[in-house]
């Protein structure tokens, strides 16, 4: 018996917090997916993406913390009367990672290339380009085809960097560096390591000279690696090791939860029974449970009446979510025509948040009468599942913005002219296209945020999502982590970190 | 009333039989819903499931559902899936085993050569396979495919035991006896054959369901089993394990459970195999 204990204790030891870096030079950190590519014209998953970003610098980014617009690659800008010309002023001294300068003609590089790769994602934005004009090395305009209140945010995106003509390397693996950040190496599906670019004209942004990100890690590993000193921050915790972590003093002033731009749900294909009928559509929404969804996302998440997360611009913040209200939901049903509910295949990513909130949802849709079979799938088979028009009709959406602007959420989720493409609800309502495409043009903020709590409200009664929630992202930091603030927009954003024992 | 008083003075028996009774029990005693999250009180602030208490004894788990419910349910599950399981073995072990012992010659090592490639796969890597090809299959019907591949899975050993009773007792004087006689074959494994390994047959059935019940579990950890939301103790392991620190209730329910019930049929096989020995110590 004696034997037993020391065992049970020992396996209980407790780990605290680190307080001294083991490398100051080196930040290291891990992700449970993997960089595909480091090619800002492909880079489209998170990831990818995100390291994109390190490396990549454009002519406009976002402040520390904040979604709001500061000059980067560019020293300035001006937008002419009819919304229709920007025109930039480089800052001067920028230079590629080998010390070559960074010029205008550059953009237009970029911009040429990613119309000319049809593998890449972003043709889409630039469909709205008329012609880029470049004047001498130093400054360039670009002219669009109808004024776009969001093409600056598209600036931001890290596929327009500027590229030099003559680059010989692939860039999938051989990256022209543009931002704070170069590669140093890059063991596929293993670890990226980024260091310090020695030609960036802001040292103040590389604090930490390396960053180090392991990739294919999974989560309990990751938080067991971050337990052990091996990982100096981890993020997207575990349901379990969140709470673990939470509830212990040493911990607590390192764990934080920051809003995300993105938004949970159920969707429908609205063009296939039950769910052609709006009032089954609604009366999903009044079975869900929201509160009790966050409370299993332990807190870590917001209830949604729509797409458009908190904060976001042109949010209608006077909508709530659907009520929890049973009674409600089965007189709609009964009204539809399902007075005994029906039966259901609702397809789930087979991950934790997943595999939970599709428990939940089982057992309140039970409540109403309607059956939930749960069909867990791999992400992959999940995406090539729901892409095909005869695939389950009913599932978990998600959807993460590139840019916060709410025609990123809006248009590509509902618009009629995505169906086929990011619509896979099949929704299209002729009068929602009409709000869409009228704001996404508006240049004035007021009436453009009319303009969508208009959509919003649309959305809201038709309901071609059971809208669930809005994700934030939890994380947890060793103490010698200094600096960090997390960023609405990239997640992770290390360029005002540094690592330092707490005095 | 001289085998019931031999059982009695067995302690293990009457361990393993008291301990399958409170299975049973337990089984179809009313208890709550086993799906049901206790909306407002099944987690904490948090999300955190609630230690044991006067409201949950047993705790609640990562959903909010009462682990006692959970486990009372799992207890079904469990016995009627071993049951299933063990019957489809037992029907298989017999029929191979006993045509095997009776029949001898070419028809008995082949056979014999059959079950030799069963047991020669590893039982968990046969069982993925086989789960994982009845999933596909859909056979559905949820818990089908777990049957089926315990029961094919644990037919061998039985088959073993069966034929190697049989042989011997197929050349024993009542046989040639009855044989001598023109009985059909079918008569004389059924009417002379069969009640002579009866015991032994009880004894194989109550430790391959303790077996069977383990490989339920098993199945269901490395989420095999029945889907969910199907409460199954393997299942409530595998979910459990995540939160060994912050509710080891979780881990420790079904991890009871599934030992006291393995026990149980044990002692309970073993308690048999020395009543129903004939050659065993007299007490």
């Amino acid at each position: 018996m004696k034997w037993l204990l020391v065992l049970l204790v020992a396996c209980n030891v407790d780990r605290g917090p680190h307080w001294r870096p083991r490398d100051a030079s080196t930040l290291r950190f891990s992700t449970h997916q993997q960089v595909s590519t480091l090619d800002p014209t492909i880079a489209y998953d998170e990831v990818s993406v995100w390291i994109a970003h390190s490396l990549y610098d454009t002519l406009v980014d976002y402040a520390p913390g904040s979604t709001e617009l500061v000059p980067r690659l560019a020293e300035r800008w001006e937008i002419s009367p009819d919304g229709r010309r920007y025109h930039f002023w480089l800052r001067p001294g920028i230079a590629y990672a080998d010390g070559r300068p960074i010029v205008a003609a550059d953009f237009e590089t970029s911009f040429q290339r990613t119309l000319a790769r049809p593998d890449s994602p972003f043709q889409q934005y630039l469909a709205g380009v008329d012609h880029v004009a470049i004047v001498g090395d130093r400054e360039l305009e670009i002219t669009l085809k109808h004024p776009d209140a969001t093409f600056l945010y598209v600036l931001g995106m890290p596929f327009t960097t500027p590229l030099r003509a003559d680059h010989a390397g692939d860039l999938r693996r051989d990256p022209l560096a543009s931002g704070p950040y170069m590669l140093d190496s890059w063991d596929e599906g293993q670890r990226v390591v980024l260091r310090k670019n020695p030609h960036y004209f802001d040292p103040s942004r590389t604090r930490v000279e390396r960053l180090e990100m392991l990739e294919n890690v999974p989560r309990d590993t990751q938080f067991l690696m971050f337990e052990k000193g091996e990982l100096d921050a981890a993020e997207n915790l575990a349901a379990a090791d969140y709470l673990w972590v939470i509830e212990q003093p040493a911990w607590q002033p390192y764990v934080h939860s920051a809003p995300q731009m993105n938004a949970f749900g159920i969707r429908m294909n609205v063009r296939e029974k039950p769910f052609d009928d709006r009032r089954v559509r609604q009366a999903l929404n009044y079975a869900l449970d929201k509160q009790h969804t966050v409370k299993l996302l332990n807190g870590a998440a917001v209830a949604s009446h729509g797409v458009l997360p908190p904060g976001m611009f042109g949010r209608d913040d006077t909508l709530k979510p659907y009520p929890h209200d049973p009674a409600k939901a089965r007189a709609l049903l009964a009204e539809a025509g399902y007075p005994h509910g029906f039966e259901i295949d609702y397809v789930t990513i087979s991950d934790e948040e997943g595999e939970t909130t599709a428990a939940s949802i089982q057992a309140d849709l039970a409540e109403v009468g309607v059956r939930v079979h749960i069909t867990p799938m791999s992400l992959s088979a999940y995406v090539s599942a729901v892409s095909r028009p005869d695939g389950p009709a009913f599932s978990i959406a998600s959807w993460v913005a590139d840019y916060p602007d709410p025609s990123n959420f809006l248009d590509p989720r509902f618009h009629s002219r995505a169906i086929g493409s990011t619509n896979d609800s099949y929704y299209a309502n002729p009068e929602l296209d009409a709000v869409l495409d009228a704001a996404h043009a508006e240049a004035d903020p007021a009436r453009r945020a009319a303009m969508y709590h208009r959509a919003e409200r649309i959305l809201y009664d038709d309901a071609p999502w059971v809208w669930n929630y809005h994700r934030e992202m939890t994380e947890v930091d060793q103490p010698y982590v200094r600096g960090y603030v997390p960023h609405p927009v990239w997640g992770r954003d290390y360029t005002s970190t540094w690592l330092e024992a707490p005095r | 009333m001289r085998a019931v008083r031999r059982f009695m003075a067995n302690r293990g028996a009457l361990v393993g039989a008291a301990l399958v009774l409170l299975l049973v029990v337990l089984s179809v005693l009313p208890h709550g819903d086993p799906l049901a999250p206790h909306i407002d009180r099944g987690l904490s602030a948090m999300g955190a499931p609630l230690p044991p208490s006067g409201d949950a004894f047993l705790g609640t788990d990562h959903l909010g559902r009462d682990v006692w419910a959970r486990i009372c349910a799992g207890a079904t599950t469990s016995l009627e899936l071993a049951t299933l399981s063990t019957l489809l073995a037992l029907a298989l072990g017999l029929s191979v085993g006993l045509t095997a012992g009776y029949a001898g010659g070419w028809v008995d090592s082949a056979l014999m050569r059959l079950v030799d490639l069963v047991l020669a796969f590893p039982f968990l890597l046969l069982a993925i396979l086989l789960a994982a090809l009845l999933r596909e299959a859909d056979l559905a019907g949820g818990s089908a495919p777990v049957v089926l591949t315990i029961g094919i899975c644990g037919w061998t050993s039985m088959a073993r035991v069966i034929r190697g009773k049989s042989l011997s007792l197929a050349r024993s004087e009542h046989v040639l006896a009855a044989r001598a006689l023109g009985a059909s074959p079918l008569r004389i494994v059924v009417r002379h054959v069969l009640p002579n390994i009866a015991g032994i047959v009880i004894v194989v059935t109550a430790l391959g369901f303790a077996q069977n019940l383990l490989a339920e579990s098993v199945l269901s950890y490395l989420g095999l089993g029945p889907p969910p939301p199907a409460p199954t103790w393997g299942r409530m392991l595998y979910e459990g394990r995540a939160y060994y620190r912050t509710a080891p209730w979780l881990s420790i329910a079904p991890g009871v459970a599934v030992l006291t019930a393995v026990v149980a049929f044990n002692l309970l096989g073993d308690a048999l195999r020395d009543l129903l020995d004939p050659k065993g110590p007299r007490r």
